[in-house]
């Protein structure tokens, strides 16, 4: 007898919600207004990239095609770093569609065992010459070993940020893996920063890839250096791009994964060890992650604890830009997105400052007109 | 595939062993040590700790290894679990000997390390050797985690024993007992404790400004505008279940709003407090609603993506070139004035009621929401949008509704916080302060105000009083996030929104805010019947 006008009450209160906002002309008023925003938004970028791009080149002619061409090299090397973290973030969230916030501190790590094995390697002395040091004896296998290092580093941290930080949590709701990845970040940084402390640290390079010095070519009477660091770490990334494409649709892990991506339950009664390939996957995108993180600390020399977050941001949007879950998609996008952030402020006459800036309008751009991407998410799933 | 116990042990004592090498590499061993020693006044710092304090450390980390292992093995006998210890204690104190071997050898080598792990000064490393020559050192480190890991299985066995089973039902049911104490006696009994509490709230609130001295002032006064401001991104987060990342944006916002509208530098236009108080949180909220209008169709992790980049650009435009003429620049703005009263300047008793004043508002305000319709609107959408657009939710009204109340909230504090400090300037609008406030309201429990009280002194007020911490204090916030995460994602106070409606199917008594659907609660029912 007790419970009839608790529930009674209770029910009127789902009524009460199940009649929510049922006024017609309201709702339609509010959805008018959004469906009026895109266009509006959309005209008035459109119509300020045409005004640019005729300033630039018909009314002012402020750079030459040499400082062209010098923003464009620049684009793409960062574009190729971008590419490598961005697949890192695509292949994560189309197998466990969650942000792995953390990834850009894997790289940071990846970019820290580099470093420690360039110290290391140049304090190794192979000879009776005060300069010979294995760095610049074997600088070849040097930096076969410092990737290696850096890649397994980083591979290590993706496998157990996921062990600890994710695998309890894949069941919980969309939002508890995200903040616990925001935690992962902040612990990550935080710990390079107590163990490490907070300087700047320069990365030694071999003599082979010393920063600054390049081929040059002569392109409207002016030297344009095209760095060897830059070109090393272009067709690095370009390789091993290559590489996981290869591994992520011939292999059996490659076919393991997608199959995860589709759907899990299915995959397991098919015999996939769900929990293995999932790991695998960390592992993947750890390993390209510390690649990047090694090729940004040879060709940008500064490194420290916050160096993973920035690129990491932007090598979100540049996943989201070409389409979440696919890796073309995140390829193209890295690219894009190196080349805009570099050739952009030029382009678009503001401050090279407000690069960062850039980068976010356009992942926010991104969001509101094609949240799908360029090349469309690969793996569909369910909108909420 | 099922491990036996012992290896289970010397699983549990490896990975002591590598959360204690990860301590000691941090100097978190030092820290901990020297919050011990300030107890029993002995002097230690963290670049030479005394001994004592890092044998403090290592009994507690010890004691803790040799508990867990103990209570691992629940069904197995008394002589068997205190093995387990025992072999937890000796595998993690192999990780420990080893690593201070290492010290000893780079010692004896005169190798130092500190250009590269910051930590390991020359006395440091002695310290951690606790200053014996040779081996010792090394057998030292090694049998304090032994011997303490073993008192700690002991510990667990004892207080299993049946001598003690009395005390154990007492102290496991006292915080049951108290409540149930608290809430026995009439409703009109109850009705007049409230109100001698409120009464008694009310005087301390009244008196304690006067008493406690400007630095208090700006302490509490401080931890009031992160309640503000947990408040505000409660109602995104914890309510309508959005999440939002750059909310220091809106804080931002109302900060510069008071401070360009009256500081003497840049603008010199000196409106006056109130109406500029009143200017900085619409004009937060308008920004709340600008962001949020293109994006309601966003899934909630984009969402919480484009809300960084959105905090991020604030930031960064503010540090620009661009902006100095306008907002300061990287310098920021200074002697931005205050309020005044009868022609005084306010002095900070004068804000620290104004911050009461504030914080009973946001409260106020926040509870009537959360006990109305458009609360429940909330409630519905968070918990799953599909079917609240499906029972005629306006969900992108409401969606908007939470951002634009929030971002409000957020020009409120920041409006208060530039006139009070005088100052503001784009160094305090850094995502780690965005990620201070959604710490502040997951940790305390999302959606309630006990909670968002609890998460703001946690998070604002302890690291005033424990100053040796304030280096660990974001490592422990990233640590904090992910096991909250996993082990109590309803908060330190769950959210008081039990399933009343249906009685008979006791439901679990902690409902998760993010996990479990809340049914929905009639605000009219008092649920102490």
């Amino acid at each position: 007898m007790h419970h009839s006008p608790t529930k009674s009450i209770a029910r009127k209160a789902v009524i009460a919600i199940m009649t929510a906002d049922i006024p017609h002309d309201l709702k339609k008023k509010g959805n008018q207004l959004l469906k009026l925003i895109r266009p509006l938004l959309g005209g008035i970028v459109g119509l300020f990239l045409i005004y640019r791009l005729y300033v630039i080149l018909i009314v002012e002619h402020p750079y030459g095609p040499d400082t062209w061409t010098r923003l464009l090299i620049a684009g793409l090397i960062l574009g190729g770093v971008y590419s490598l973290i961005a697949i890192g973030y695509t292949l994560v969230y189309g197998i466990l569609f969650m942000i792995n916030f953390a990834h850009g501190d894997v790289m940071m790590l990846g970019a820290f065992g580099g470093y420690f094995v360039f110290e290391a390697l140049n304090a190794l002395k192979v000879g009776i010459d005060a300069k010979s040091n294995f760095l610049n004896v074997y600088p070849y296998y040097s930096i076969i070993i410092a990737f290696i290092v850096g890649m397994t580093v980083a591979a290590l941290t993706g496998y157990f940020l996921e062990k600890i930080a994710y695998r309890p949590l894949r069941k919980a709701p969309r939002l508890v893996p995200l903040i616990s990845a925001i935690g992962a970040s902040i612990f990550l940084e935080n710990a390079v920063e107590l163990l490490f402390s907070p300087q700047l640290r320069n990365y030694t390079n071999p003599d082979i890839l010393h920063r600054g010095s390049g081929w040059t070519i002569v392109i409207n009477h002016s030297n344009v250096i095209v760095p060897y660091t830059g070109v090393f770490s272009f067709l690095l990334s370009a390789i091993l791009l290559v590489i996981v494409y290869t591994i992520v649709r011939k292999t059996r892990l490659g076919r393991a994964m997608r199959a995860v991506a589709l759907d899990k339950k299915t995959a397991a009664l098919m015999g996939v060890d769900v929990d293995s390939t999932i790991s695998q996957t960390f592992i993947l995108s750890g390993a390209l992650a510390g690649a990047a993180g090694v090729m940004f600390g040879i060709h940008n020399g500064l490194i420290y604890y916050y160096t993973g977050f920035i690129p990491g941001i932007k090598a979100f949007t540049a996943a989201v830009l070409g389409g979440i879950g696919n890796l073309p998609g995140a390829m193209l996008g890295g690219m894009f997105l190196g080349i805009v952030e570099s050739v952009g402020p030029a382009a678009l006459g503001i401050d090279f400052q407000l690069k960062d800036v850039l980068a976010f309008v356009i992942l926010i751009l991104v969001l509101i007109f094609k949240p799908s991407g360029l090349l469309g998410e690969s793996l569909a799933e369910e909108k909420l | 595939m099922k491990k036996t116990y012992l290896r289970q042990s010397f699983d549990t004592g490896i990975i002591f062993g590598i959360v204690h090498i990860f301590c000691v590499l941090i100097a978190f061993n030092a820290m901990l040590g020297s919050l011990l020693a300030k107890i029993v006044n002995v002097t230690s710092s963290l670049t030479s700790p005394a001994v004592g304090a890092l044998i403090a450390y290592a009994v507690i980390l010890g004691l803790w290894a040799g508990i867990a292992s103990a209570l691992r093995q629940r069904e197995l006998s008394d002589g068997k679990r205190l093995l387990a210890s025992l072999v937890t204690g000796s595998s993690s104190g192999l990780l420990a000997a080893v690593l201070v071997g290492i010290f000893q050898l780079m010692l004896i080598l005169n190798i130092n390390p500190r250009d590269y792990l910051t930590n390991l000064s020359l006395p440091f490393m002695q310290a951690c050797l606790y200053s014996l020559p040779g081996l010792l050192g090394i057998l030292a480190n090694f049998f304090t985690f032994l011997i303490s890991a073993f008192v700690g299985g002991l510990l667990v066995v004892g207080w299993n024993l049946h001598g003690f089973a009395s005390i154990r039902h007492q102290i496991n049911n006292a915080p049951k007992n108290w409540i149930a104490k608290l809430r026995s006696g009439s409703a009109k009994k109850q009705l007049i404790q409230k109100y001698v509490f409120y009464a008694l709230l009310f005087v301390l609130i009244a008196i304690l400004p006067l008493e406690w001295g400007s630095y208090w002032n700006y302490v509490i006064g401080t931890v009031g505008l992160y309640v503000i401001m947990g408040l505000g991104l409660n109602i995104i987060v914890g309510l309508s279940g959005q999440l939002v990342l750059g909310y220091i944006a809106f804080f931002a916002i109302g900060a510069y709003t008071m401070a360009l509208l009256n500081a003497p530098i840049p603008h010199n236009l000196m409106w006056g407090f109130w109406p500029a108080l009143v200017l900085a949180i619409l004009l937060a909220a308008l920004a709340g609603f600008l962001l949020g209008l293109p994006l309601m169709r966003l899934r909630g992790d984009y969402l919480a993506i484009v809300t960084l980049g959105f905090g991020e650009i604030i930031r960064i435009l503010l540090n620009s070139d661009l902006l100095t003429s306008f907002s300061g620049g990287p310098r920021g703005v200074q002697g931005i004035h205050g309020p005044t009263i009868f022609g005084q300047v306010f002095s900070d008793v004068n804000y620290m009621y104004l911050i009461i004043l504030a914080v009973a508002l946001a409260m106020y305000v926040y509870n009537r929401l959360q006990h109305s319709r458009t609360g429940r609107a909330w409630l519905a959408i968070r918990e799953d949008e599909t079917v609240a657009r499906a029972t005629g939710v306006n969900t992108n009204k409401y969606k908007l509704l939470a951002l634009v109340i929030g971002a409000g909230f957020a020009g409120l504090a920041g409006a208060i916080s530039a006139a009070m400090n005088q100052f503001i300037g784009p160094g305090d609008q850094s995502l780690m302060a965005s990620i201070n406030v959604l710490c502040e309201i997951i940790v305390g429990g999302m959606g309630n105000i006990p909670g968002t009280l609890l998460g703001a002194f946690a998070l604002k007020g302890l690291p005033e009083l424990l100053r040796e911490v304030e280096n660990f204090r974001m490592l422990a916030f990233g640590a904090l996030l992910v096991a909250m995460m996993i082990l109590r994602p309803e908060g330190l106070i769950p959210s008081q929104r039990p399933t009343l409606e249906l009685p008979e199917e006791t439901p679990p008594a902690t409902s998760s805010t993010l996990t479990d659907a809340a049914k929905i609660k009639p605000p009219e029912e008092n649920p102490h019947d």
